[in-house]
């Protein structure tokens, strides 16, 4: 227990530490959200004063920090100056899609992953296993961005899928099963972009840790006992293999929110990507903070989670923790 | 078998999840009831033009979302565009004509002193939710434009003369403006202030909270105009659905009454490639602010649309020295620069050694102009013809530098450097901002022509907000390389970069005296045209200011380029302007030619 109130109080220093930096880098950069209206004739410096003021800008860095904590303790993350309206439900509405698009992604990849995982390791060192490891090499030096628009070209040689957005316009005349097969076809492209960037390191992640494990004593006395060698694969090999497997699995949920940016972006995606980035551009100080620190927040939630289940999963960790 | 079912289970599992989550995002349509028609009083405008068919939902991309459906504090080019289809002003300029017409008033007089102006209503108007406009919501409109608690970013235009405009009712359709001095841009000042619904505004300006109403979230029963189209429904990240309003006081020259388009979509697309890509796979109807490239790349694979040129717009780009007095504050390297960018003959130097026609070709491909003053040919009424079109020409360059006492000396890779007069080499840098790709191309060429003089350029490209960080604020920076775009094509909406106290006069802001004798004639010249009534009058001063511009070249204009626009074949009444909004400015006449389409939308 003691092990995970410290991992518990670990996650809430690292959150304020990354909220205190993001804090300061966003406030030190040059510019501010109000400068491109400097650059319009029509505004006066007077006018963008008053804006400054009334979004409190022109006040002291520390005072602004401590008001923007004390509200986000309050569940506010602040206010956005470009859409003139509280963060969090702007965060909320767009996460929800950037969420709905990676768990579909993160799981599609994980289910190949294992399998492919288990099977080249099983045949380590002979052609299916190079095929694999060739194939998972190639697509790792493959950056995200040539994969998004390669795929984009797909679509737009094709015209098999669209070439962005959440779904079609006229959505609501469609019937449920259209809705579906609509949603699904805007699915498609961003989730094979960000299934082929994942499932590389996944694949090969599994395959070197069942590989190891394949060598172990316990599993060539399983082997003689004659357990068939899939079930000895998957049951015995693959749960030996879990802890390093865990802590990626952790990582993986860490990355839900901030791992398909760059997809969303190129592929138009209505998830976080093209807010922050625009926000970033924009200086809109608050929506970056309130980004970084929910990208965070399961950055950590997800390690943490990581760490409770290793804590469940391997006897070795518990007895640790409980001889501490 | 046994294997099977646990994967039929997470099949139908999965289905069922899509088929949640398809339905979370079919939200439901909410809109206004259906109005009453009958209203004999009504004075509608019959506008000329090809006879449309009704319906049909026209998809446009938008670069960024709206940020506000409020005109009162929009800022960002994205509210503007959605707002302009939505609202509507007393007096409109018809970005075709570039020349005022009536909106919703049927007349307007000024009278002969110019200080005060009477307009008159049209009769039996309504707002989109069926309540009827009178001179209240005029009255109302300007109120609260003019209330400094309110941060109305277009309040600064209502200040004449150091002193706002004063606004009286005369009777429920009559409105007199009062001006304390003469105003030169006359009605012009009318177009792009929405009218305002007083019966829903008003509680709120009273609490304090007009400035946070209307997101583009907002219920659409709270939400009122008098534009061709109103609010429908508004996904965030995706889209913006605009329905026809069937309030709208425009009619056909057959008296249909206009809007023909049943629905008017804006979608949410971020980036100038994404939007290429959508229109090319016919998912968008039209497309605007098209660069050159991209514009070529549609052009060549023409498939069911027709790519436009409208010729060059209002945008100008050009090239500013620092001549901040920076006192004290400055440093000895930026210091002495500035003894050379201080020289008009330096300034005129570097101009006649930039080949602009090269950067049209090489920059816009073709599709733009070459520049010499500040306003672009795109404005055809203010520009001033006369101002010469001087080819490259690297002598006169020579000659200039060699005149302000400038040399060359020769370097031991063999190419000459320029000197200055206490025999210091010539060097400076040009920012330029990252994410206009163009821009950064202009900059490059300009580094290539000017190595020809023996003057070494650094191209430094910032990020755009710390660009104007460096411009603006700090002011540390050799030279910039910028562009503006008039938001109209009277000279007044430039005001503030020609006189020396305005805040984008870019060179040396917000002057408390003018710094040089041209600036000072350019402050009496600008401050006269505005207050001087009738165009040729106005014309003769600008011209004059224009002479002036491109004699001591503050600012060293170098091109304009095209507004480069895309729309399927399938839409009538496409007219694309040089003016914003470029292809909506008519949305109302705009119809689908195939009824077929028009039944499949």
């Amino acid at each position: 227990m003691r092990y995970l109130i410290r991992r518990t109080l670990h996650a809430v220093f690292l959150l304020l530490g990354v909220s205190l930096l993001t804090f300061l880098f966003s406030a030190l950069t040059p510019g501010n959200y109000f400068d491109e209206m400097r650059l319009n004739p029509q505004i006066s410096p007077e006018t963008v004063a008053a804006l400054r003021a009334q979004y409190q800008l022109d006040r002291p860095l520390p005072v602004r920090y401590a008001r923007w904590l004390n509200a986000a303790v309050h569940g506010q993350l602040g206010f956005s100056f470009a859409y003139n309206s509280p963060v969090a439900p702007l965060l909320w509405i767009r996460a929800r899609n950037t969420l709905f698009l990676t768990v579909t992604a993160t799981l599609l990849a994980w289910l190949l992953a294992l399998p492919l995982g288990v099977w080249s390791a099983a045949r380590f060192g002979r052609l299916p296993d190079r095929v694999i490891s060739w194939t998972t090499a190639s697509l790792l030096v493959i950056p995200d961005l040539v994969l998004a628009l390669g795929l984009l070209i797909l679509a737009v040689r094709t015209g098999w899928f669209p070439t962005g957005g959440l779904l079609s316009v006229g959505f609501d005349e469609l019937s449920a099963l259209q809705k579906l097969g609509d949603l699904a076809r805007h699915m498609a492209l961003p989730v094979v972009a960000l299934v082929l960037a994942t499932l590389p390191m996944l694949v090969r992640h599994v395959r070197a840790s069942v590989a190891e494990v394949l060598d172990a004593p316990f599993l060539r006395a399983a082997l003689g006992h004659g357990i068939p060698y899939p079930k000895l694969l998957y049951r015995y090999a693959l749960r030996a293999a879990a802890n390093p497997l865990l802590s990626l699995f952790g990582f993986s949920i860490g990355t839900l929110l901030s791992g398909s940016l760059l997809v969303e972006v190129v592929m138009s995606w209505p998830g976080l990507g093209p807010l922050l980035l625009e926000s970033i551009l924009a200086r809109d100080l608050y929506v970056v903070i309130g980004g970084v620190l929910l990208s965070m927040i399961f950055l950590v939630g997800g390690n943490l989670f990581a760490d409770f289940l290793l804590y469940w999963a391997d006897p070795r960790i518990r007895t640790a923790a409980s001889a501490k | 078998m046994r294997k099977d079912r646990p994967s039929l289970r997470r099949r139908c599992f999965t289905l069922s999840l899509l088929l949640a989550c398809a339905s979370t995002y079919a939200l439901p349509v909410k809109a206004f009831p259906h109005p009453q028609q009958s209203n004999t009083k009504e004075e509608l405008l019959a506008l000329p033009g090809e006879i449309g068919r009704s319906g049909g939902r026209l998809i446009v991309p938008l670069r960024s979302e709206p940020k506000t459906l409020n005109p009162l504090i929009a800022a960002d080019s994205s509210s503007r565009e959605v707002i302009g289809a939505m609202q509507a002003d007393l007096v409109h300029i018809n970005r075709a004509t570039q020349l005022t017409e009536a909106a919703l008033v049927k007349s307007w007089k000024i009278s002969a002193d110019g200080l005060q102006y009477t307009l008159t209503l049209r009769q039996g108007l309504r707002f989109s939710d069926g309540h009827p406009l009178d001179a209240d919501d005029v009255l109302f409109t300007f109120r609260v434009y003019l209330d400094e608690n309110v941060h109305a970013t277009q309040r600064d235009l209502l200040i004449v003369g150091g002193k706002p405009i004063a606004v009286r009712k005369v009777d429920a359709q009559t409105l007199v403006f009062q001006f304390a001095k003469p105003y030169g841009v006359e009605e012009r000042l009318f177009d792009g202030f929405a009218i305002l619904p007083r019966h829903l505004l008003e509680k709120p300006y009273q609490e304090g909270r007009l400035g946070q109403l209307w997101a583009p979230s907002t219920p659409p029963g709270e939400w009122a105009g008098l534009g061709p189209f109103r609010l429908k429904e508004y996904i965030p990240g995706q889209k913006l659905v605009l329905e026809r309003n069937p309030y709208y006081w425009k009619t056909d020259a057959k008296g249909n009454r206009l809007p023909y388009l049943e629905e008017l979509v804006f979608l949410f697309v971020p980036s100038a490639d994404a939007q290429v890509l959508r229109f090319q796979s016919g998912e968008t109807d039209i497309i605007t602010r098209l660069g050159a490239e991209n514009f070529s790349a549609l052009g060549r694979q023409q498939r069911g649309y027709t790519m436009a040129d409208a010729g060059p717009g209002l945008e100008y780009n050009f090239l500013f020295f620092n001549l901040n007095d920076l006192g004290e504050k400055s440093s000895a390297d930026l210091a002495r620069k500035q003894k050379w960018f201080r020289d008009v003959k330096f300034r005129q130097a570097v101009s006649a050694a930039i080949d602009r026609d090269a950067i049209v070709r090489l920059v816009y491909q073709g599709r733009g102009a070459a520049l010499w003053g500040p306003v672009t040919p795109g404005n055809r009424r203010w520009v001033n013809a006369a101002i010469p079109h001087t080819p490259r020409s690297l002598d006169r360059a020579r000659t200039l530098l060699k005149e302000a006492g400038f040399s060359w000396s020769t370097v031991p890779d063999g190419d000459s450097a320029l000197l200055d007069p206490d025999g210091k080499p010539v060097e400076f840098s040009i920012l330029t901002s990252s994410s206009n790709a163009d821009r950064t191309k202009m900059a490059t060429l300009l580094q290539d022509d000017l190595k020809q003089l023996g003057l070494r350029v650094q191209v430094v490209p910032l990020e755009f907000r710390s660009l104007l960080d460096r411009v603006t604020q700090t002011k540390e920076y050799d030279s910039c390389l910028l562009g503006l775009a008039s938001f109209d094509a009277d000279p007044n909406s430039d005001l503030n970069v020609w006189l020396s106290n305005g805040a984008t006069h870019l060179w040396n802001p917000s002057q408390s005296h003018p710094a040089t004798p041209w600036e000072a004639e350019i402050d009496r010249l600008m401050e006269q045209q505005l207050s001087t009534p009738g165009f040729d009058q106005r014309k003769r001063l600008y011209d004059r200011v224009q002479e002036i511009l491109a004699e001591d070249q503050p600012m060293i204009f170098l091109a304009s380029p095209d507004i480069l626009v895309g729309a399927k074949n399938s839409i009538a009444n496409f007219r694309p302007a040089v003016l914003e909004p470029y292809a909506l400015w008519n949305v109302e006449q705009l119809y689908f030619r195939n009824s077929r389409e028009n039944a499949s939308r």
